[in-house]
């Protein structure tokens, strides 16, 4: 046992002095000063050694293990100290240390912001399915059956009763038939329409509907809401007209138009929206009875709003998802 | 549709307004110009010379050397055309003329040697004709230096429209000069049709017989004699050719212009191939194929509206004639048709035969009955004129039933209340009568109005308050500044999705969006796919079944343009048969979905690392990240080791027996097929599914007041023991004092032994109510080593 006490004690020391780190001196600190250490051996030994001797040895084992705690807490002290000299010269202009960005899409992020517009203004938001009846998105909406109103919306047809909706339209049908006036919602959404994929266009866009449906609503109210509207994403300076058009959900129906003039180039009048009051024969459509409540509708593409806005010249970079373009917004 | 504005004056004066005013107003009344030529334009730079001397050109035979006068200076140009001579009148291009043939653009030249500031225009490089034997030479009276575009009448401008579905009315000069003519208040002036005919009756020479006069209400024909089919007069082909119709000859021309005057589509039959000289117009019946006069054999379904004579076919009812009956050099009788026909059977017709003709697509879009006597007049008027012969005394005029013109009421009070402002009474009805609607009663209150039929559009107080607006015009409504709030309860039903990408923006994934259709193939590997009829291409004829083909698409779009790391993420639709014939929403299912997706590295060349590759476990983290942010709710998980379709190995989320989602490695085999050589690791939710969770009450904890108390441990047990395992034999082993259990350390090596790796936990113990002994927590700790020894003959290090 003697002999074994000073043994320990010497070979700790030896190791001690030449640990440099502090991961070796934890090595040490397990293999001498740990649970299963060689000193706790020597404590578990000592519990077997006949009663005359445990004195001797009891005294003998305590003053090691101070020895050696000591040794160890003084080294201790000396290492983390001089790690801690090591790091102590910091290079500011070293680049730090990031992680992915993450984003939402553009399309999403121009979406967003149209909404909260409208929130701004009294509007909630509903949505809708993409895969639509015929009656939701035509035959309800005022579009007769083999009428030409028909072709400005060149369609995905699943069969004759179901399609891929060509406009967020529909949903003004399923709110109006869910709740009773006043309605004052905006429909975000996917729409698809059968056209060739190229810089211009793309076989499904984005579209963002907005239906007000109440007693006394006017043209002019219309007109007003689209203003400020158009002020708040475009500035407030701009230059607009409505323009008198046609959508079959629609009478009397406009086209909105801003003055656009990008540096550098001619300027003209740009589409921004379609808008009108919503047609008599769709109210009825849904239960609602026309003499006593008039309302406004109003549509856009987001694609062609996020083009003009961060001057991206090809539909086709949205749905390619290249990280260059993902990382830009 | 394109309109000439000399061809428009010849309807309304608008003398005093200028063209861009027209423009302008005509826009903002909701007939949108697609495109402005004028042609006065075009002609910048040209201008009328004075030829004063030609010499033989020095070097070269055929050309000239010429001194032009054009005004102002005299120029050198260089000519090489035959019949130039001194003392001509000459079109000179001057240096930035553009030549209209070819778009060449005219600058200082030295040709041979000689300089040359300008060239002499041929007739065919002025688009006139396809003159080209030599220079156009003019009259010697006209003076030089005024410009071409007035020498020569080429002083129109071309507006290009595009009508809207509702106002066939417009397609035509008059249509479209009723329009302005409301707009400015101006009269329009119809043409005169005074004619001299002769005593034999058109209908002696010719019958019409209607089978089906729900698809045909009214026929109308006139018979001219004895005429000679020639080239049309310069007024007629300049006319045509304005607007960008190929003269033909006098009788088809003079159809032609009659439909561009007044919007009416008419047929030049040559009398003497009817057969019967009868015109029967029936259903195609058992007839199947029919050659049109561009001599193409058209397929016939039974439905499809023909003209016929007594044995044959002789036109596809409102699409197109016959090659059987078609007017040509030798025709000297000619019928004249000018009908009314079903629209929609028209547009059925034209659709299925791949036809769209200028006729049908005004007969589909609603002719004026009421018009046909009047246009099939106007016709034998400029047939007489331009082919001469005898027209014949009055029409066959064939209308079974009548059209009823329709009465509408407009309230005076309705129209502000639909518009927010006041158009004074006074002011509606002077649009209301420009428009062409007949006021047949009037009070203080409203007005009532006859509809002529060729507005079928309007048929409703509606319609006519939207006349008035779009005349009166949208830019007289004030902006008003305020607007009502109303107080329905407010939602957004698109707040979940938005929380999901802010969540996952914040965990660093990028949102793509890719196309919804996929070839059938790929559609049907995930799904039972639902198709569309009519596709673009094979490539996107199916609705996607799965996100997981477009994800695969982008990742390997990017891998080849070294974009290796990526950490995306997808909300979309899927769609799914859930019947072969999808009757109603229950035969299919179309759920919302999110795909999120790592691969490639986490750390990439970095200073302060070596490199890390995206793995399982960043995925898995952030995926339980992400579910904290919908739910606190513990999740179950249960591991799975086959891999299948999509995953080598994947672990499914369920919440209280619905299925969550699922977390995985995909599959080699999948991402291979995309060219993807890098694992890619996935999570797919169910958007609905986790939308639907109940939101949780929160509640506050009380803070803790007493000190925690950690105690560490490693374990070197067998390889193949989880960590669950150990979790849980550790959990048992303990009393509940102890409240976490976090693994610090994993490592393996050869000290450790063959088959076996080290664990380390740090155990985190607490009670809320007071401060923990020593000895207590040494005891509990004591047994959970115990247990862990016993249960996996597991070693403590440490």
């Amino acid at each position: 046992m003697e002999q074994r006490i000073i043994e320990i004690g010497e070979s700790f020391t030896k190791e001690l002095v030449i640990v440099k780190n502090s991961i070796d001196l934890e090595n040490i600190r397990i293999k001498y000063l740990g649970r299963n250490g060689l000193l706790s051996q020597l404590f578990e030994d000592f519990k077997s050694l006949p009663k005359e001797e445990k004195p001797k040895f009891g005294q003998t084992l305590n003053v090691l293990k101070n020895d050696l705690q000591n040794k160890f807490d003084a080294k201790f002290n000396e290492v983390s100290a001089n790690e801690k000299s090591e790091k102590s010269f910091v290079d500011f202009t070293l680049p730090g240390k990031t992680k992915s960005k993450g984003s939402k899409h553009i399309l999403i992020q121009t979406l967003d912001e149209i909404k909260n517009i409208f929130k701004g203004l009294g509007f909630s938001v509903a949505t809708g399915p993409e895969l639509e009846s015929d009656y939701n998105n035509f035959e309800a909406l005022n579009f007769p059956a083999d009428h030409p109103a028909r072709d400005m919306q060149d369609t995905f047809f699943v069969n004759s009763d179901f399609l891929l909706r060509t406009h967020t339209s529909p949903v003004q049908i399923r709110t109006m038939q869910k709740y009773d006036p006043p309605i004052r919602i905006i429909i975000p959404g996917k729409v698809y329409r059968n056209e060739a994929v190229s810089m211009k266009s793309y076989c499904l866009f984005h579209q963002v509907e907005g239906l007000y449906v109440d007693k006394d609503v006017t043209f002019a109210e219309l007109k007003g809401t689209l203003v400020s509207f158009a002020k708040q994403l475009y500035g407030n300076d701009i230059q607009y007209r409505f323009r008198a058009s046609f959508f079959p959900f629609t009478e009397p129906s406009a086209e909105m138009d801003i003055w656009w003039q990008p540096a550098g180039k001619e300027g003209r009048w740009l589409e921004i929206l379609g808008c009108g009051m919503v047609d008599p024969n769709v109210l009825k459509n849904v239960g609602i009875d026309p003499e006593v409540y008039s309302g406004y509708a109003f549509g856009m593409g987001v694609e062609r709003m996020a083009m003009r806005k961060y001057g991206i010249n090809d539909i086709r970079n949205y749905f390619d998802n290249d990280k260059r373009f993902l990382e830009q917004f | 549709m394109k309109i000439s504005f000399n061809w428009l004056k010849e309807y309304i004066d608008l003398s005093g307004i200028e063209v861009q005013e027209v423009i302008d107003k005509i826009t903002l009344a909701g007939l949108e110009i697609e495109e402005v030529v004028d042609q006065s334009k075009m002609f910048e730079n040209f201008v009328i010379g004075h030829v004063k001397e030609v010499k033989k050109h020095p070097n070269a035979d055929k050309l000239h050397l010429c001194v032009v006068f054009d005004g102002v200076n005299d120029l050198k140009i260089v000519c090489g055309a035959p019949n130039v001579a001194e003392n001509q009148k000459v079109v000179v291009a001057k240096i930035g003329a553009v030549i209209p043939e070819n778009s060449f653009e005219i600058s200082k030249a030295k040709i041979r040697g000689e300089e040359s500031f300008g060239m002499l225009c041929s007739e065919r490089e002025l688009n006139l004709s396809a003159n080209h034997d030599g220079i156009l030479v003019l009259d010697n009276a006209v003076e030089a230096g005024i410009t071409a575009a007035e020498a020569i009448g080429l002083n129109d401008v071309i507006i290009e429209v595009a009508i809207t579905p509702n106002r066939q009315d417009t397609l035509s000069h008059l249509g479209f000069a009723r329009d302005i003519a409301a707009i400015f208040n101006r009269p329009v002036k119809f043409p005169s049709i005074e004619i001299e005919e002769i005593n034999e009756e058109s209908s002696s020479l010719a019958s019409v017989e209607i089978l089906d006069s729900d698809l045909c209400p009214r026929y109308v024909g006139k018979v001219v004699k004895n005429v000679v089919i020639k080239e049309s007069p310069e007024w007629l082909k300049t006319r045509l050719k304005s607007i960008g119709l190929r003269p033909i000859n006098n009788v088809v021309d003079v159809t032609n212009f009659v439909m561009h005057e007044v919007g009416q589509p008419l047929h030049a039959f040559d009398l003497d191939y009817l057969s019967g000289n009868k015109i029967v117009v029936k259903k195609a019946g058992d007839q199947k194929s029919f050659i049109t006069l561009d001599s193409k054999k058209r397929e016939l379904q039974s439905d499809d509206l023909l003209i016929c004579d007594d044995e044959k076919a002789v036109a596809v009812a409102g699409v197109m004639g016959g090659e059987n009956s078609e007017v040509t050099a030798n025709t000297k009788n000619i019928l004249i048709e000018s009908a009314f026909f079903n629209p929609s059977s028209v547009r059925k017709t034209a659709k299925k035969l791949g036809l769209q003709t200028d006729a049908s697509y005004r007969f589909e879009r609603g002719t004026d009955p009421e018009i046909t006597i009047w246009a099939a007049k106007r016709t034998a008027q400029l047939i007489q004129l331009t082919a001469g012969g005898e027209i014949c005394n009055g029409e066959i005029d064939t209308y079974p039933v009548k059209f009823e013109l329709k009465k509408v009421e407009l309230r005076f009070e309705r129209i502000s209340k639909i518009l927010g402002y006041d158009v004074p009474n006074e002011k509606v009805i002077e649009i209301i009568s420009n428009l062409g609607f007949e006021i047949i009663s009037k009070n203080i209150e409203s007005i009532t109005v006859t509809i002529p039929i060729r507005r079928h559009d309007v048929e409703r107080e509606i319609d006519l308050i939207e006349e008035v607006a779009r005349i009166y015009g949208y830019e007289k409504i004030p902006d008003i500044e305020r607007v009502k709030v109303t107080l329905e309860p407010k939602f957004d039903e698109t707040a979940f999705e938005n929380s999901v990408r802010e969540s996952l923006n914040g965990l660093g994934f990028y949102e793509i969006i890719t196309n919804s259709l996929l070839s059938e193939s790929v559609a049907n590997r995930f799904g039972n796919s639902i198709g569309v009829l009519n596709p673009q291409n094979m490539d996107m004829s199916n609705l996607r079944t799965s996100l997981i083909p477009g994800m695969l698409t982008t990742i390997s779009r990017n891998l080849k343009v070294k974009e290796n790391n990526l950490q995306l993420f997808e909300i979309g639709k899927v769609f799914n048969k859930k019947d072969d014939t999808i009757k109603s929403f229950a035969d299919f299912s179309e759920e919302s979905m999110l795909l999120s997706v790592l691969t490639g590295k986490s750390i990439d060349t970095e200073w302060y690392s070596k490199d890390i590759n995206y793995d399982y476990y960043d995925l898995k983290g952030y995926a339980y990240q992400f579910l904290k942010s919908v739910t606190e709710k513990d999740i179950v998980h249960s591991y799975n080791s086959e891999s299948n379709l999509l995953f080598e190995y994947f672990t499914k989320l369920k919440l209280d027996d619905v299925e969550l989602g699922v977390i995985g490695k995909l599959n080699d085999e999948l991402i291979s097929g995309y060219d993807i050589d890098q694992p890619v690791y996935a999570f797919i939710f169910n958007l609905e599914n986790l939308s639907n969770i109940p939101a949780e009450d929160k509640k506050f904890r009380e803070l803790l007041k007493y000190p925690k108390v950690y105690r560490d441990l490693a374990f070197v047990i067998d390889i193949n023991i989880t960590h669950n395992e150990v979790l849980e034999s550790i959990r048992n082993g303990s009393s509940k004092l102890l409240h976490s259990i976090k693994l610090f350390d994993i490592f393996q090596s050869e000290s450790l032994g063959e088959g076996k790796k080290s664990l380390a936990f740090q155990l985190e113990y607490f009670d809320e109510s007071r401060t923990l002994t020593e000895d207590e927590v040494e005891k509990d700790f004591k047994n959970v080593i115990k247990n862990v020894e016993k249960k996996f003959n597991a070693k403590l290090r440490g």
